[in-house]
């Protein structure tokens, strides 16, 4: 495979300060991609960079495999880009703006008809003659999203693109996004742990300008979350908690409601035998005992620490 | 090239659709219109509000050329400075809005993005100043009955030069200062420093600061040394000024 993006060394400084500090990035080519850091982390600075819109202080970033300042126009031509908080001409309406959008791509005629409509359907706008400057920031949000859209990208970049969203336009967004896998490579920074968890292939950390971790989803879990095991019993959970705390699997143990134990374990099969046997010994009976993977949450927390927000 | 045409047309757009067609138009077609009326009825004006006490002073009668020289007066002075206001956001109101990010991520140079607003802006400005000199003319010709077109005619066109050379520098300032009150503030300074400059002769002779002057000795009818020398500084100047906004910009962070 080959990467859509690229980035080696990739630093950016603002006087002293480093938005971004020596970023190595692998994107994957029809990858979906989720860029996960907490705020002030440096993702918006990162796709800025992207874009061309602002320039590294040292390393280099390539898109499409083509050097991002050098090569302007050609690069431009084949990304889509919604930023954070989008900014419309607001004297237009939306199909206004996707013509003009789909104009600056060289798009014309029955093409960029028949693609302002599908957007438009898409964005929930068609049949919406208002002018821009009067919608909300959902609809606005989701103009930027099919205006992205206007040039039918092979690199779709998108930054924090459901933030404004309510549940249904979220899940839109996100089921427009899944339907793009494999044909357009989609890179979106957030904060939304579960819109990463739910549609992306590949997942990368960001913290204080740098890259924590880069992996699929389910290899930083693996590599990260320790399993995590969770049981409910009869009655005496509280002395229970003290018991497994002292096996060497227990990483941590916690009181949860209802009588159940949270137990992070390091060796969840050593767990699963010994537990049922410590639970039996104190005379409690078990009423249900979990084993699982921890969350994407709980790897960005480890990795991000008390920083995330 | 597509991406020229289709901002320039969104420039057109933006200009019909929002407060910009009311602005400097109403400015420039309020002067166009009350400049003639006023240097014809003048006489009468100060004459019925000084009554008696204008004794054996007998003010002049006024001829058109009065009509003409009011019209650049006020074009060199309150017009320019309505331009150097309007003007001082011609590129920051969209860098700050953040318009700009979504028209420069697609394939639209920094380049087009800066030439092609100086260039429209400028053509919305010959065009404005077109449509309110033939008011003024037709006024004139209404209110004096005779209104000879060449000193007229001269003397905007030689302030167009001006003019366009402020749009250029507003320009050139609004990709420098991102606040567009600040832009319009060095733009009245550079107003201020022109205007001493005229003072003194080889640069009112050679160099954009004799533009003004210029102009209204033309519109006057008065004996004027050849406009030539500062029409072609003002040109160039004003070309070096675009480009140099495009360059800055291209180097510029959003």
């Amino acid at each position: 495979m080959t990467a859509a993006i690229r980035a080696v060394g990739l630093t950016k400084s603002y006087g002293k300060k480093h938005a971004l500090d020596g970023v190595h990035l692998s994107v994957e080519e029809g990858s979906i991609f989720g860029f996960l850091g907490p705020n002030g982390a440096g993702k918006t600075t990162m796709l800025r960079l992207m874009t061309g819109l602002a320039r590294p202080t040292a390393g280099s970033i390539e898109v499409l495999g083509r050097d991002v300042a050098e090569a302007g126009n050609a690069v431009r031509a084949e990304i889509g880009f919604l930023p954070d908080v989008p900014a419309f001409y607001e004297w237009m309406t939306a199909e206004h703006f996707l013509r003009f959008a789909g104009g600056l791509f060289g798009l014309s005629g029955s093409l960029l008809t028949e693609r302002t409509g599908m957007l438009l359907d898409l964005a929930g706008l068609n049949g919406v003659t208002t002018k821009i400057g009067g919608y909300s920031r959902g609809m606005k949000q989701r103009l930027g999203v099919a205006q992205a859209l206007i040039n039918a990208p092979r690199l779709l970049l998108l930054d924090e693109p459901t933030s404004a969203l309510d549940p249904m336009g979220r899940k839109d967004v996100l089921d427009m996004i899944v339907s793009l896998r494999g044909r357009t490579t989609v890179f979106f920074s957030t904060h939304i742990l579960g819109d990463v968890e739910r549609v992306c292939d590949s997942v990368a950390i960001l913290d204080h300008g740098r890259v924590a971790a880069q992996a699929s989803i389910t290899e930083l879990k693996q590599r990260y979350g320790k399993q995590k095991v969770v049981i409910e019993v009869t009655d005496g959970a509280d002395a229970l908690v003290a018991t497994i705390a002292d096996r060497a699997w227990a990483a941590s143990v916690a009181r949860a409601p209802h009588g159940s134990i949270e137990i992070t374990v390091t060796d969840v099969a050593a767990a699963q035998r010994e537990i049922p046997a410590l639970v039996s010994a104190r005379g409690l009976g078990l009423v249900r005992m979990d084993a699982g993977e921890l969350g994407l949450e709980e790897v960005f927390v480890e990795l991000v620490g008390g920083g995330a927000s | 090239m597509s991406g020229y045409r289709i901002f320039a047309r969104k420039e057109l757009s933006e200009i019909v659709r929002t407060w910009r067609i009311w602005v400097l138009p109403a400015i420039i077609l309020f002067f166009a219109i009350s400049g003639p009326l006023l240097a014809r009825f003048t006489p009468e004006i100060v004459g019925a509000l000084a009554g008696s006490q204008l004794g054996q002073i007998e003010l002049p009668t006024p001829t058109y050329f009065d009509a003409y020289t009011g019209w650049i007066k006020n074009l060199s002075q309150i017009t320019l400075f309505a331009l150097i206001i309007i003007y001082g956001g011609i590129v920051s109101a969209e860098t700050k809005s953040g318009t700009a990010i979504l028209v420069l991520t697609k394939p639209v140079s920094r380049r087009a993005f800066v030439i092609v607003k100086a260039v429209i802006h400028s053509l919305f400005l010959t065009i404005l100043l077109v449509l309110g000199t033939l008011v003024t003319w037709a006024l004139t010709a209404v209110t004096f009955g005779e209104a000879p077109g060449g000193a007229l005619w001269s003397a905007a066109l030689v302030w167009l030069v001006y003019g366009v050379l402020f749009m250029a520098l507003m320009t050139l300032f609004s990709v420098l200062i991102s606040s567009a009150a600040g832009a319009a503030g060095a733009g009245i300074g550079a107003y201020v420093l022109l205007s001493i400059a005229s003072i003194w002769k080889p640069l009112s002779e050679y160099t954009p600061a004799g533009l003004p002057g210029q102009a209204a000795s033309l519109a006057a009818h008065a004996t004027t040394p050849s406009s030539l020398w500062p029409i072609v500084t003002s040109i160039a100047l004003s070309i070096a000024l675009a480009a140099l906004a495009a360059l800055l910009f291209r180097r510029k962070e959003l």
